[in-house]
């Protein structure tokens, strides 16, 4: 497939127009959600199926073989493993950011470094997170240093 | 890094302790090898399935200062790069000062890094902020 990417000044709006032969096909949903910003993920909460969008979560974290999704104030419990939600993110600000986390680079407030090697991102609702040495370039890499 | 280190302060202890001796370069930048070797191989304490919390950190940061010094002190003994009692002192000191030294420089790194990524932050802030207004 080709890929066209046009850079415009900030004076013209931002488009994005996709030329398909099945509008209905599963790549152009996706297309259509994360150019929306509206992508989502299914969390639970209280027994009550939820859809989180993909921009409002903070972070992603495996705990005791359990996931959960972090959003400004709440917490949601998903079904996906920590490879399979990765997998989701492709192409979104979310990125693995140690072990057991993804995080959504647009949430970072400011990294500061620690004696361990390893980065503390804090948060723009305040949250402290690691981000490992091993993942540090990935988020450079999608920041744009 | 840590072979640089080692050779700094193996260098500064030949200078202390056997200034006059002549130690030929192969042998001298083999054994720097050895020492370099093991150094690398002893960050397996830092091994861990799951990210290591601040506490169990500076726990692996201190049997790994303990593993360095069990291993490297007696086989320094053995090439004859110490001698007497006080000698170690000095050589178990030069490990920790190692040691501290590669955490004070992967610091400093890790804070430049820091440094570009909040400025990128900043700047791509800025930047929504102006294509919202």
């Amino acid at each position: 497939m080709k890929v066209t990417v046009e850079q415009v000044n900030q004076e013209r709006e931002e488009e994005l127009i996709v030329r398909c032969h099945d509008p209905s096909e599963a790549w152009v949903e996706a297309v259509r959600e994360t150019a929306s910003g509206q992508r989502t993920v299914c969390g639970w909460r209280e027994d009550t199926l939820h859809r989180v969008k993909l921009s409002e979560i903070f972070y992603f974290e495996v705990v005791d073989d359990r996931s959960f999704l972090y959003t400004q104030s709440e917490v949601f419990e998903a079904k996906e493993k920590l490879y399979e939600f990765e997998r989701l993110c492709a192409g979104s600000a979310l990125f693995r950011c140690s072990k057991s986390m993804v995080l959504n680079a647009e949430k970072i407030d400011y990294v500061r470094p620690s004696l361990s090697g390893r980065f503390e991102a804090v948060l723009s609702n305040g949250e402290k997170v690691v981000v490992s040495r091993k993942y540090v370039s990935d988020l450079k890499r999608m920041l744009g240093v | 890094m840590v072979y640089g280190i080692i050779m700094l302060c193996t260098f500064f202890m030949c200078l202390l302790f056997n200034p006059t001796s002549e130690l030929p370069v192969v042998t001298f930048f083999g054994r720097i090898m050895v020492f370099t070797l093991i150094a690398l191989l002893s960050l397996i304490v830092y091994y861990s399935k799951e990210e290591l919390t601040v506490k169990a950190w500076w726990v692996r940061t201190v049997m790994h200062l303990l593993l360095l010094e069990a291993v490297l002190l007696p086989l320094a003994h053995s090439w004859g790069f110490w001698q007497s009692g006080t000698d170690i002192l000095i050589y178990a000191g030069f490990i920790l000062l190692a040691k501290a030294l590669w955490h004070l420089v992967d610091y400093g790194l890790s804070a430049k890094t820091a440094v570009q990524i909040n400025e990128r932050i900043r700047k791509n802030r800025l930047d929504q902020r102006m294509r919202k207004d």
